[in-house]
């Protein structure tokens, strides 16, 4: 679910950098208050121990071959409180992205937001609103596991928004879409499982931890729970429209031109020169234009349009770039060899 | 045990292992940020932007075979939506290359565009890591406005992660060691979620532990770190060698190539 660079456009990865990085440092700002140094080791620990959970696998039913393992956004922020378990899933995202090269750094915006702040925030309300009082009761479980699902779904239908809004992909929004919603719909179920086992076992052994003594945990009054739900629907919701309205290329495919059928005649014909201007208009200014292969000349052309021109530039094109490679690398061996047979005064004084 | 120290090519010393944090993480988002607005049909023209992260990588002394085998690591699922791309635009293009000209659909054009756009943009994310020290850039970050809560998380993150991995694959391998077969998912799941309490719990006294160990020498919140962050005569080349690099690009490579 990590995101790359290839599927957004720079203005929504710009956005999105900017959200999650207002909504990182209001988060850290309201943390602040709270954190002392205590607070600091246990978050870095706690964020070490979201990578091993993860390398902590199990075999799955009914799918031979498989194996899941924990997110851990919503047990953190369950266990953490929302703020706390933010911080620390954000920064794990941040590391794997620099460390582990999991993520694009010009994603990493939408990444924090799809995996770490929307997660924590939605699963720990959404378990909230939901558990009843005692950790005895199996409601507080099934709290749990739906915490899990619907916080990973909403993150995951939001991938296929952020690609959307940067036209990148050429898959039709609503097949991503129920792909990544069907895909982590499993995920989700398996993580609310697991985490929810975790929490028993955690009862057993640990009671003090999860019972709200571990300092730290920001409390927040009801109606700022309804006030954030309600923030959040309105969000999902705008998510949902936008899906609604989305991608119309079916419709635009059936009356347009078809490019693969060069008898097919266009149902729509409008007369007005207004419609080619503002479409003019549109594609100079416009952050996302349409995808055109025709104008373009990368030694591609359109169809029976022969550039050999073109053609013969993207191969020196291609040709010189790889020879620099090949010659920096060169270069680089010899400066290396030569420094090599220099004594290294660093083995003499050893 | 063993495990994968996945920037310990960071630790070297060259040229570029020596230039300011500050300057080789705001030139690489820069570049980045070039690359991805590259037209979605473009694909010789990215091999023009490898020169640049590859001249990097080779001057950082970072084996090749290291970073391709990082992005392999890293690929599918770019890979999965790079490849759906064939089977949704079937437009036929005639692609001319040098004196060869054939027919492909404009779906398999844009699948080789992104993944020519991530090996790039990969072969810069590793540049700029595998050549800077976690610890520097955490303080270049800071510099640059990150909030301080946050970059001390993320160093004490980094420095505790291959300890408790350790942990984890310790109790991984006693696992392996106990359960000779398939013990139905009950068992299984029962099995995990008490090696992923028991670590929770031991993450959390060893953050005690640590935080103690803190407080016993005097840390009051403030983070500090022995590298003075400058920049000097080889920070400013770089800024202006990668700027002429990019415009140059944008300028003169761009209008020809796309």
């Amino acid at each position: 679910m990590h995101m790359a660079n290839e599927l957004l456009s720079v203005p929504v990865a710009g956005a999105t950098l900017t959200i999650a990085g207002g909504a990182l440092a209001f988060i850290t700002r309201r943390a602040r208050k709270i954190i002392d140094a205590d607070k600091l080791a246990l978050m870095g620990i706690l964020g070490a121990f979201v990578f091993a959970a993860q390398m902590v696998n199990f075999r799955l039913p009914a799918m031979p071959g498989t194996s899941g393992h924990l997110v851990g956004s919503v047990l953190l922020s369950i266990v953490l409180g929302p703020t706390l378990g933010a911080i620390v899933i954000s920064s794990v995202i941040i590391i794997q992205c620099l460390i582990f090269q999991d993520g694009g750094l010009l994603a990493l915006g939408c990444n924090i937001i799809n995996m770490g702040i929307i997660p924590c925030y939605a699963g720990y309300y959404i378990f909230k609103t939901i558990k009843a009082e005692s950790w005895q009761n199996t409601r507080t479980y099934v709290a749990v596991i739906i915490a899990c699902v619907v916080s990973l779904e909403i993150g995951a239908a939001l991938v296929p928004i952020e690609a959307a809004m940067s036209g990148v992909l050429l898959v039709p929004m609503s097949t991503f879409l129920v792909t990544m919603l069907g895909v982590h719909a499993i995920a989700g179920t398996i993580e609310g499982i697991v985490t929810a086992a975790v929490l028993g076992y955690l009862l057993q052994v640990r009671p003090d931890i999860i019972g709200d003594s571990l300092h730290g945990k920001i409390r927040l009054s009801k109606p700022a729970v309804i006030a954030s739900l309600s923030i959040f629907t309105v969000i999902t919701a705008a998510g949902l429209s936008l899906l609604a309205s989305g991608m119309p290329d079916g419709l635009e495919w059936s009356y347009a031109e078809r490019p693969d059928q060069s008898d097919f005649e266009t149902t729509i014909a409008n007369e007005s020169t207004v419609i080619p201007k503002v479409d003019a208009f549109q594609e100079k200014f416009s952050l996302m234009p349409d995808y055109t292969v025709r104008s373009s000349k990368l030694g591609q052309t359109a169809q029976l349009e022969y550039e050999p021109a073109a053609a013969w530039t993207s191969m020196a094109g291609l040709i010189g770039a790889f020879l620099t490679m090949g010659f920096i690398w060169l270069f680089a061996q010899i400066i290396r060899k030569r420094s090599n047979s220099k004594p290294n005064p660093d083995t003499i004084a050893a | 045990m063993h495990h994968a120290h996945i920037d310990k090519f960071a630790y070297q010393d060259s040229p570029v292992h020596r230039l300011d944090a500050r300057v080789k993480f705001i030139v690489m988002v820069i570049f980045m940020a070039f690359v991805i607005s590259l037209p979605p049909n473009s694909v010789v023209i990215l091999s023009l932007y490898a020169i640049g992260p590859f001249a990097v990588l080779v001057s950082g002394r970072i084996p090749l075979r290291f970073v391709f085998k990082q992005i392999i690591i890293v690929s599918p699922f770019i890979l999965v939506l790079a490849l759906s791309c064939p089977f949704y635009d079937r437009t036929p293009v005639s692609v001319s290359f040098g004196p060869l000209s054939w027919q492909i659909t404009a779906g398999w054009l844009r699948c080789c565009n992104i993944l020519a756009k991530f090996t790039v943009t990969m072969m810069c994310i590793i540049a700029l890591v595998s050549t800077t020290r976690f610890t520097n850039l955490l303080e270049g970050l800071g510099k640059l406005g990150i909030p301080k809560i946050l970059t001390a998380q993320l160093g004490l993150l980094y420095r505790y992660i291959f300890v408790v991995i350790d942990k984890a694959q310790h109790m991984l391998l006693s696992r392996r060691a106990r359960s000779s077969n398939y013990l139905g998912f009950r068992n299984e799941l029962k099995t995990a979620s008490a090696m992923i309490g028991s670590l929770f719990i031991r993450s959390i006294d060893t953050a005690e532990n640590i935080s103690i160990a803190m407080q016993g020498r005097g840390f009051n919140q403030k983070w500090r770190s022995l590298s003075q962050m400058h920049t000097g005569w080889a920070d400013y080349l770089f800024i202006v060698l990668s700027a002429i690099y990019i415009l140059a690009l944008e300028l003169f490579a761009k209008p020809v190539l796309t």
